[in-house]
């Protein structure tokens, strides 16, 4: 597979960009900003952020950046040490991790956060009755 | 202090224990610990033991009440269960089974 | 006094369960589930101990349990959701904590469709598993588009695009126009023109259609 890897800029005012008719098959790794507006086939991992524009299509089994912003389509499991966003138009699969992750409405997505966070005490122990519901059917 | 309202339309399975006032409108069956008023609307149906600083009935209710202040039975209650309260209203048109007990 | 939204009040714990086909707003403690067919919202001091099942869904509190919306789940800023999350519309905004597995809008192959069923007394459930036959169809439905046709085949199984991707010859041209005819298969992005994010689309209705009509069978 072709790795393509995004030269070091001391100054990060010009950002790497996959234009709309570019497809790139292979893995992605780098400083960044990368903001994608083709398609991307393969693993991504940069230390800036990542922004997937609404004709970009990322399919990776995994995606690591700063933050991530999607707009557009996106297929494999996301890892952001910041934010992780997905604006209304995006299609996402694909289990999400980030520091704050939050879904626009009119974005599609189907998948896993996980978000490290505890619930109020109440609500972490046993301390409920027997009646669960059904709906509140937990993993 | 704001209102528990249980509205027509809902319906609550299991046991209630609030400071604030309840009022029901719906449906209630269990249990009911207030520390305040709990006013049951005609139309609701309550079966429950009512523990209240103070009750006022108007609708059907099914079970032990106690109050610490009163109870008042309004036109249109049909209340089936003991009442123990310092003070017990039962109004004309209210029906009622059960004992009264105003041992204060 | 009694209005179409019932209230739990801040002080009121109900050790036990809330249903009915009218609207809650619950500011207290519910250590059961809440399963409603109108709105459902957990104010900023709520906490329901179970599911929250109802037409339109608002967390600003916690909830440990699943999120079921017919219509829609917001989670808002300070909600804490330690649960799954289905609706048509899903919306978490930023500073919500949500743990589970979600699921925004209608798409195919969704697995787990059943538990929706169950777990909403009052919610229908969008039961669509299409997912082994959509692998089927879509890639069909793709090829013969050549690429520009906004199928909505499902971005559905992770397994098919990477099997799929071997077989496809590589063309990275850098500025240039994607004319290859033999896309990723379950891609439809592959479009310059995004298609809307409707729940249903044509091309979808008619994979869902001859897959009910197959089921039926």
């Amino acid at each position: 597979m072709a790795q393509a890897r995004i030269p070091n800029r001391s100054d990060n005012t010009r950002e790497a960009r996959i234009g709309s008719g570019a497809r790139v098959r292979g893995r992605i790794h780098g400083d960044g900003p990368l903001v994608v507006e083709g398609q991307v086939e393969g693993d991504v991992a940069i230390v800036g952020d990542l922004t997937v524009m609404s004709g970009g299509n990322v399919e990776g089994a995994n995606i690591e950046a700063a933050s991530v912003t999607i707009a557009g389509a996106l297929q494999g499991d996301v890892s952001a040490k910041g934010p992780v966003r997905l604006v209304a138009g995006a299609r996402v699969r694909g289990n999400l991790r980030g520091s704050a992750v939050s879904i626009e409405e009119g974005a599609r997505f189907a998948g896993r956060l996980d978000c490290e966070f505890d619930l109020p005490p109440e609500l972490t122990n046993a301390n409920r009755s027997e009646e669960r519901g059904r709906a509140g059917s937990r993993r | 202090m704001t209102t528990t309202v249980i509205g027509a339309g809902i319906t609550v399975e299991g046991e209630v224990t609030t400071d604030e006032d309840i009022v029901v409108a719906g449906t209630l069956r269990g249990k009911v610990q207030a520390k305040e008023g709990v006013t049951i609307e005609s139309g609701a149906v309550v079966e429950a033991d009512v523990a209240a600083s103070s009750l006022v009935i108007a609708g059907a209710l099914t079970g032990n009440v106690s109050a610490v202040e009163r109870v008042d039975l309004q036109a249109g209650a049909r209340v089936i269960g003991n009442v123990k309260a310092a003070r017990v209203t039962i109004a004309d048109g209210a029906q009622f089974k059960g004992n009264v007990d105003m041992d204060v | 006094m009694a209005t179409d939204v019932s209230i739990i009040g801040q002080s009121t714990r109900v050790r036990g369960r809330i249903i009915g086909t009218a609207d809650v707003e619950v500011n207290g403690f519910v250590e059961g589930e809440v399963a409603v067919s109108g709105a459902v919202i957990v104010g900023v001091h709520g906490m329901v101990g179970a599911g929250v099942a109802g037409r339109r869904i608002v967390i600003r509190g916690s909830v440990r349990g699943d999120l079921v919306g017919v219509e829609s789940v917001t989670v808002e800023e300070g909600g804490r959701v330690v649960g799954d999350v289905r609706a048509p519309s899903v919306a978490i905004a930023p500073g919500a904590l949500v743990r589970g597995y979600v699921q925004a809008g209608e798409t195919d192959a969704m697995p787990a469709i059943a538990r929706v069923s169950e777990s909403a007394k009052v919610a229908p459930a969008p039961a669509i598993a299409v997912r082994s036959a959509a692998k089927v169809q879509a890639p069909a439905a793709l090829v013969g588009a050549s690429g520009r046709h906004a199928v909505a085949a499902p971005v559905s199984s992770a397994r098919a695009p990477m099997a799929a991707q071997q077989s496809v010859p590589v063309s990275t041209r850098a500025g240039g126009q994607t004319q290859s005819p033999a896309p990723k298969p379950p891609a439809p992005q592959q479009a310059t023109r995004q298609p809307p994010p409707a729940p249903v689309v044509p091309a979808l209705k008619k994979v869902r259609g001859q897959m009910a009509k197959k089921r039926e069978r």
